[in-house]
């Protein structure tokens, strides 16, 4: 599987939840879940894809990680900024947590998929 | 007996060397001793100059002394082949007989019945000038020095005689050359420079060296041997000198 | 008297010990080192003019068949070819009899001295390159039977060269009963005489026990598993090191140095891709851990990821917390 693909899918993945985890941190907005999953899942899919595909031209642990706080701050960001049905804005809720998983994102494309075709991810050995 | 022109003959011996020492027989006696002060009298004197700090002259009256005490007295009663090497025991009996004669400040007057050796103690003093002779803090160590050059030293001389007489002089040089200049290990000449420099093949100076050397090594054990009380010294020195005993 | 300086003392020491290398188209320079079968000495090919490190092997060979067969044994060597194999170059016979080597000359360290201030990793990664030659050898039927640091040596490139190849089984066949060297098994191969006082006693041997007992019908590959615990223990348990030493790697040198070849590790294979599962964190088969270390070590390997997703779910329920005030 290459980069992008495992990033789009990760951030698919984890899209999913974090918009499912909005049940919990802020239950009020229980009547537009689906949308807001729905939401979460293309940011993350999005952003995955971007970070993969970043990981792919760039193999560098600590630049992957960056680049994915920044995407995923920004398209958080983004989805902050359009606020909800009320006219409220979410920034830090919804920034804050897509920053972690830009991160999650970012260390997990760098470590896995193949960045070329047919060439394999050197696993760091740990001790 | 001229102890310059080396003996060329260094026969064996069969007895243990303090057997021969202490034998009635004169002549075993005479020539047993005879290695004896070929081997040690550089070794001597050094070690009074380096160790004792006595002046040229002195040095020179004290070995001639020793030896002399060796040809009399019956110094090697005490010797326990066990507890030391004949080496060691013989630097320990000079350091007791140079204190003794440092305590009573008397000096045997020359010919008082000792038989003169005739050592070129120039010669010896000028090693001593010339020759990086290290540190004297450690004495056994510095006795040991100068006595493994002396008996190298010796060994070449040996074979630089035999070679001459045998009109070698060729292979000898070719030895001198190489083995006996003072370059290190990096700087030696090939066998082909060598060889184009004296005109030869450079198989020929191979084979030359070759013969130089087999000689040398086998006249180096020989006196190495005749100077050790027993086999097993003869062993341990050979170790300590060459890294090895099955040469 | 000639005056000799302490140079040509030294240089005249050398000389004594010297082979005789008459007839050959070898010239000596000097000596490198003396191991327990044979003194490795620098020399020139004069022919091909260029330096070569030549072994001479200690006391003469006295029959022919002997002489036949190490000569048989000696092209088995010469066809081992592998980057981690010093080339033999030639073979012969001194002037006195005894048997030579040729190979290449290896400008570089051994291994006791090449491995200062090298990571855990490096070292795991350089015993897996020492692992290889040696496997390749076993698969052509040839024992190394001399494993050891002394044997091993780290060129200027970082190449990783296997030295002495088979010399032990050599001279076994040669003298017909013991390997050399077969006095009780101790760590310093240099030390050929047993009256000297610098023996070290307490270093692992690296000698299996079956070899120290001379038998010969037991050894086999698993003679040069052991050896190779042996080195890897050496590597990672220098008294600077001993922090490396963990249960794990403990582990794996206890089952290559098991004293019974049955219980050892069965190719060098199955040690290598131990060595290899260790440094990627996997469970290895030499050190079955329970559960909980398992999930212990699982934890430490995933901790970045595993810390993301809790910071993920803080932040969230801080989230859900501050939402509720």
């Amino acid at each position: 599987m290459t980069k992008p693909i495992f990033g789009l899918l990760l951030g698919g993945f984890l899209g999913i939840f974090d918009g499912l985890s909005a049940l919990v941190s802020a239950p009020e907005t229980a009547p537009q879940i689906v949308g807001i999953v729905i939401g979460s899942t293309i940011k993350g899919i999005v952003a995955g894809a971007a970070i993969g595909w970043f990981a792919r031209k760039v193999n560098s642990l600590p630049l992957g990680i960056v680049f994915g706080l920044s995407v995923g701050l920004l398209l958080a960001f983004f989805v902050a900024a359009m606020g909800d049905q009320s006219g409220k804005h979410y920034y830090w809720e919804i920034m804050l947590p897509g920053g972690i998983l830009g991160i999650l994102v970012g260390y997990a494309t760098q470590r896995y998929g193949r960045s070329r075709a047919g060439a394999p991810v050197a696993a760091r050995p740990h001790s | 007996m001229d102890h310059e022109r080396g003996d060329r003959r260094f026969p064996p011996t069969s007895h243990t060397l303090i057997e021969a020492i202490t034998s009635p027989h004169g002549e075993e006696r005479s020539r047993a001793l005879d290695l004896l002060v070929t081997a040690y009298w550089r070794p001597v004197y050094t070690y009074l100059r380096l160790r004792w700090h006595l002046e040229p002259a002195d040095a020179e009256d004290l070995t001639q002394e020793f030896f002399a005490s060796l040809m009399e007295k019956e110094m090697f009663a005490g010797y326990d082949p066990k507890r030391a090497r004949f080496r060691t025991y013989l630097r320990v009996c000079l350091d007791g007989f140079a204190s003794n004669r440092h305590k009573a400040a008397n000096r045997l007057k020359r010919g008082g019945g000792v038989s003169i050796l005739s050592l070129d103690f120039v010669d010896a003093e000028g090693d001593l000038q010339t020759l990086e002779v290290a540190d004297v803090s450690d004495p056994e160590a510095q006795f040991r020095l100068t006595w493994i050059r002396s008996l190298l030293a010796e060994s070449v001389k040996q074979l630089e005689g035999e070679f001459k007489e045998k009109g070698k002089d060729r292979s000898f040089e070719v030895f001198e050359r190489y083995d006996l200049s003072d370059l290190s290990t990096g700087d030696h000449p090939t066998y082909a420079e060598l060889g184009q420099a004296l005109g030869l093949p450079a198989t020929q100076v191979n084979n030359y060296l070759a013969a130089a050397r087999r000689r040398f090594r086998s006249i180096v054990l020989d006196r190495l041997r005749a100077v050790c009380v027993s086999d097993a010294e003869f062993q341990a020195e050979a170790r300590d000198l060459f890294g090895r005993a099955d040469l | 008297m000639r005056p000799i300086s302490e140079t040509v003392v030294g240089r005249l020491r050398e000389v004594v010990t010297f082979p005789d290398l008459a007839g050959t188209k070898y010239e000596l320079l000097g000596s490198l080192g003396r191991g327990g079968m044979g003194t490795v000495y620098r020399a020139r090919d004069r022919e091909l003019d260029r330096e070569v490190a030549l072994k001479v092997l200690h006391g003469p060979l006295v029959e022919i068949s002997a002489r036949e067969r190490m000569l048989r044994e000696a092209r088995v060597l010469a066809s081992l070819e592998h980057p981690g194999v010093v080339p033999v170059h030639d073979v012969g016979t001194t002037a006195d009899g005894r048997l030579f080597y040729a190979m290449k000359l290896v400008r570089g360290s051994a291994l006791h001295q090449a491995i200062e201030g090298k990571s855990l990793n490096e070292l795991l990664q350089l015993f897996l390159r020492i692992c290889e030659p040696v496997a390749f050898a076993h698969a052509r039927g040839i024992i190394h039977r001399d494993l050891k640091p002394m044997n091993i040596m780290l060129g200027p490139f970082g190449e990783v060269l296997v030295m002495d190849w088979g010399i032990a089984k050599l001279l076994a066949i040669e003298e017909g009963t013991t390997c050399p060297g077969t006095q009780p098994p101790q760590g310093s191969p240099h030390q050929a005489d047993q009256t000297s006082p610098g023996t070290i006693l307490g270093t692992p041997g690296y000698m299996s026990p079956e070899q120290a007992r001379g038998d010969q019908t037991q050894i086999d590959a698993r003679t040069d598993i052991y050896s190779l615990g042996a080195v890897l223990q050496f590597l990672v348990s220098g008294s600077e090191l001993s922090r490396y030493y963990t249960p794990r790697i403990s582990g794996i040198c206890r089952k290559a140095m098991a004293p019974d070849p049955a219980h050892r590790y069965a190719t060098v294979s199955d040690l290598m891709t131990d060595v290899i599962r260790l440094l990627e964190g996997l469970p290895i088969a030499a050190y079955p851990e329970r559960l909980t270390r398992r999930a212990e070590r699982v934890l430490r390997k995933y901790r970045l990821p595993i810390g993301l997703v809790m910071a993920y779910v803080i932040t969230r329920a801080l989230i859900a917390l501050l939402g509720r005030t």
